[in-house]
């Protein structure tokens, strides 16, 4: 049957991130500004590093989640600016625009496989930068645009915003964890002709997969342009936004929603740090992060203690001598997954 | 046969192109070269590492740029022209890539490739960081004589140092077409990067071939950022768009395609210079080889349909 | 009317002409042997089948209608399933996961009602343990859940891509009755691709050759096994 301690991880967050707020009423310390900020700091990266996921479960590593963030910032910052958008609308606005421009690249780029897809997404990045960079007018050109403070100043607010935009990532995650979607991203990560021979139209799921991962960074950007106030080429297209949360999911454990949410909080919180005491180069962790989680540990926190945990089920489940033996091999052979 | 009539078509077209920028604007042809030689410079060792050990390294760039940092060093502390510091420094990025090898590389060939890109893309990061962390993202620049030499034909002058870029293009290309079909090391790692196994049967050691070859590719690139050194400005993070544009000559050239590396790197290389020649094109110019890419992927994939 | 029929079908790699000029027709409620020596083009036959590869030239077409063009996951939706020769199990999928996918998306059920099939259909294969990993079942039950899997589409054509390699004959035995115990219970139309001549034998009605890719014979075991042409594909005779 299914794991009850699946969804444990992200239920804990979000009952500990909706209360936050709540109890800095009462303890100014923990909902100062400050934590407030950098709590939003984490919800966008664990959106980021959630939807990063999704994607990689179809077997595909994209390095251009800068990429449709960035997209989602300016989408939202012209919406309001050049047709006067709500707020709200706009960031809708922007995880539309995103998801249709995933949309239609799809058509080209999903025929790609391995570091033939990703060194293309890899590539996007730059290219919606450069494009945007020269918009002139339109796109502010290398400076790129400001937006009045629409949403007020009030960080709670802010906060809000935040915790929607990750609540919809996670949502999102879930939703393909429990539906059909998961067994057809999993046969196509593993084997795509045994995938296309169980009836599973491959680049009809990759499809699903790209697109919903690109609404989740656009509506992202767009939550952030209303904290942030500016869309700009460096900005907005920052590689922080790819590495960071490569960098999460990897390390709470890739294939999973609980994983990215573990990785971002630890990372997330981490790097405040890390930016105090190392001006320059601070994201020096994230690369050797990166690096050790795939050569020692590739499974990720959580896939460590998933697999601990599937093992007592497997022996619980089946008994007999043979599926005791079983469980202790499944214990030991779980060191190599594929990521 | 269809292969020559084609091959002529493309050479008739590439003669019209050339002849038309002569005209134009003669510079755009002779920075297109320039920029060609460094590039095919930069992809060539890619290559050999994609065909016989099947790793992209991500981390390409960003180990010629360490080789850069080191010259920059041999020239400011040790006062040696970079010229001189390219032997010492390529041997020390050898046992540089071959300690990156033998401590990460090695232990990913066994895991699925997916692994092995993010692999060298967190080892990318970590050497950029690593630089970043150590000596600021400022960049740096040697001012040697040379470097301005410049010629003149007609009423036209132009820089002239920039053609060793493609002197070490036409070094390169040669040298390991001469190692890989000459040479006993050679020819063994052309048997291993066909058929592993086979190779392993008939007693070659792999995994010592997968090292010599990783460790020769990053030496040669890191020779190539010595001489990189000499022109332009280094900063932690200049390897990255390197990166891109070789695997981008790479994967159009298909594997072990030598010959095609260069011709494509001539392609971009004359892209990139027309387009800078052009004022409202000039911001663009950085655009074309994904272009060229998303060209490539169509026409292959229309020409798999029809098969 | 037979149910699968192929006219001239011909596949070129490059210069390589894996499979030529193969024409041949199978019916529900037959069990057909594909016999050759290795290299035949027996695999790419059954790619060309179930739509892993489009024909360089020849149709393919079932129930009358032309699949030629057709997407391989879409032919697995209309009823034509195959085992794999080299195993690919789904791993990060336990057993019933595996032996579910057919079910959801070739006959697209709930996950709920997938589930039931699956477990009703591995019952009926005596394949227990269905929660473990793939890695940790044995041989005979690797290729039970292969079968499964392959069911899970409800097919009305299965192609069997030497299934019984790796087995002993104990086991062989077994699946032996089972695939004759399957194709008569639901009417399958049967293609058995094996080297193990005792099994094809056993199994089949009739028989087709390949060699080189190309048909070189067709008829009863018996016939074919005789054929002189046949015996000298093999170079020194079958069983």
């Amino acid at each position: 049957m299914k794991n009850p301690t699946k969804w444990a991880v992200p239920l804990v967050f979000v009952a500990a991130a909706a209360l936050l707020p709540l109890a800095g009423k009462a303890l100014p310390a923990i909902a100062g500004d400050y934590p407030l900020s950098l709590a939003r700091s984490v919800f966008t990266y664990m959106a980021l590093a959630v939807s990063w996921d999704m994607l990689l479960r179809s077997g595909q590593v994209s390095f251009g989640i800068a990429g449709f963030y960035g997209i989602g910032v300016y989408a939202a910052a012209l919406s309001v600016l050049r047709a006067g958008f709500s707020p709200l609308a706009s960031i809708l606005f922007a995880g539309i625009i995103a998801g249709f421009i995933a949309f239609l690249l799809g058509f080209v780029i999903l025929r790609l496989r391995a570091i033939y897809f990703s060194i293309t997404t890899l590539a996007l990045g730059e290219i919606f930068r450069i494009i945007l960079h020269n918009g002139g007018e339109f796109t502010g050109g290398a400076e790129g645009v400001i937006i009045p403070r629409i949403i007020s100043n009030n960080s709670a607010v802010l906060y809000w915003l935040s915790l929607a935009g990750v609540l919809i990532a996670i949502g999102m995650s879930a939703w393909f964890e429990r539906s059909k979607i998961r067994f057809a991203l999993t046969a196509i990560r593993n084997n795509e002709l045994a995938a296309k021979s169980s009836g599973i139209g491959i680049f009809k799921y990759m499809m699903i997969a790209f697109v919903a991962t690109s609404f989740i960074q656009g509506i992202i950007g767009g939550i952030q342009l209303q904290g942030y106030g500016v869309a700009s080429p460096s900005d907005s297209f920052s590689g922080d936004y790819t590495l960071l949360p490569l960098a999460m999911a990897l390390l709470g454990g890739i294939h999973s929603t609980s994983g990215p949410i573990i990785g971002a909080i630890l990372l997330g919180v981490a790097s405040e740090f890390l930016k105090l005491k190392i001006p320059y180069g601070h994201l020096i962790v994230y690369g050797f992060i990166i690096v050790l989680v795939i050569l020692l540990m590739p499974q990720g926190l959580y896939g460590l203690w998933r697999n601990k945990a599937r093992a007592r089920r497997v022996s619980r489940i089946d008994s007999g001598q043979a599926s005791a033996d079983a469980a202790a091999r499944a214990g030991a052979s779980k060191e190599q997954p594929r990521a | 046969m269809i292969v020559k009539r084609s091959a002529i078509l493309w050479t008739a077209l590439g003669l019209a192109v050339v002849v038309a920028i002569l005209f134009w604007k003669p510079t755009v042809l002779v920075y297109g070269m320039q920029r060609a030689g460094l590039y095919a410079a930069v992809a060539i060792p890619m290559a050999l590492v994609l065909g016989i050990v099947h790793i992209v390294n991500l981390a390409h760039g960003e180990f010629m740029m360490i080789a850069a940092y080191l010259t920059y060093f041999a020239a400011r502390l040790l006062g040696l022209d970079p010229w001189v510091s390219l032997v010492p420094v390529a041997i020390v990025m050898g046992g540089i890539g071959f300690i990156v090898y033998r401590l990460t590389i090695r232990r990913a060939l066994k895991a699925p490739e997916i692994n092995q890109l993010i692999l060298t893309f967190g080892l990318g990061i970590a050497l950029s960081q690593t630089v970043n962390l150590m000596f600021t993202s400022q960049s740096w620049k040697l001012s040697l004589p040379y470097v301005s030499a410049s010629a003149t034909i007609g009423e036209t002058s132009f820089g002239v140092y920039d053609f060793v870029f493609v002197a070490a293009a036409i070094v390169l290309a040669a040298g390991l077409r001469l190692f890989l079909t000459r040479t006993r090391m050679g020819k063994a790692a052309l048997a291993v990067g066909q058929n592993p196994r086979g190779a392993a049967i008939v007693g070659i050691d792999v995994d010592k071939t997968y090292a010599f070859v990783f460790a020769l590719a990053i030496a040669l690139v890191g020779a190539v950022g010595s001489i990189f050194l000499t022109k332009q400005a280094i900063f932690p993070g200049v390897g990255g768009p390197y990166t891109m544009k070789s695997f981008c000559l790479v994967a159009m050239a298909g594997v072990g395609n030598i010959p095609a590396i260069l011709w494509g790197s001539i392609a971009l290389g004359l892209a990139e210079s027309a387009m800078n020649g052009v004022r409202e094109l000039r911001n663009w110019s950085s655009i074309v080889f994904f272009v060229i890419i998303i060209a490539t992927i169509l026409v292959r994939s229309i020409r798999e349909r029809k098969a | 009317m037979p149910n699968l029929v192929t006219k001239s079908l011909t596949k070129r790699f490059g210069g390589l002409v894996a499979v030529n000029d193969v024409s041949f027709s199978l019916s529900r409620g037959e069990i057909l042997g594909v016999i050759g020596p290795n290299g035949a083009g027996k695999t790419t036959f059954i790619n060309l089948v179930s739509g892993i590869y489009l024909p360089t030239s020849g149709t393919i077409s079932f129930n009358g209608r032309d699949i030629t063009k057709t997407p391989a996951h879409l032919r697995a939706g209309m009823g034509i399933a195959r085992t794999f020769q080299l195993i690919h199990p789904l791993e990060n999928l336990d057993v019933l996961e595996n032996v579910m996918l057919g079910f959801l998306f070739s006959k697209r059920m709930s996950q709920k009602e997938a589930r039931r099939e699956s477990e009703a259909l591995c019952e009926s294969l005596a394949l227990g343990g269905l929660h473990r990993e793939v890695s940790q079942i044995s041989m005979l039950e690797t290729k039970k859940m292969e079968i499964a899997h392959a069911l899970g589409n409800m097919p009305e054509v299965l192609f069997l891509d030497e299934v019984m390699a790796g087995l002993n004959s104990d086991e062989m035995k077994e699946m032996i009755a089972l695939v004759k115990q399957l194709a008569k219970d639901r009417n399958l139309a049967v293609g058995v691709v094996e080297h193990v001549m005792g099994v094809i034998r056993e199994l089949t009605d009739r028989v087709i050759v390949l060699e080189a890719g190309e048909l070189i014979a067709e008829g009863p075991y018996a016939e074919v096994s005789k054929n002189p042409r046949v015996v000298e594909a093999y170079l020194g005779g079958a069983a």
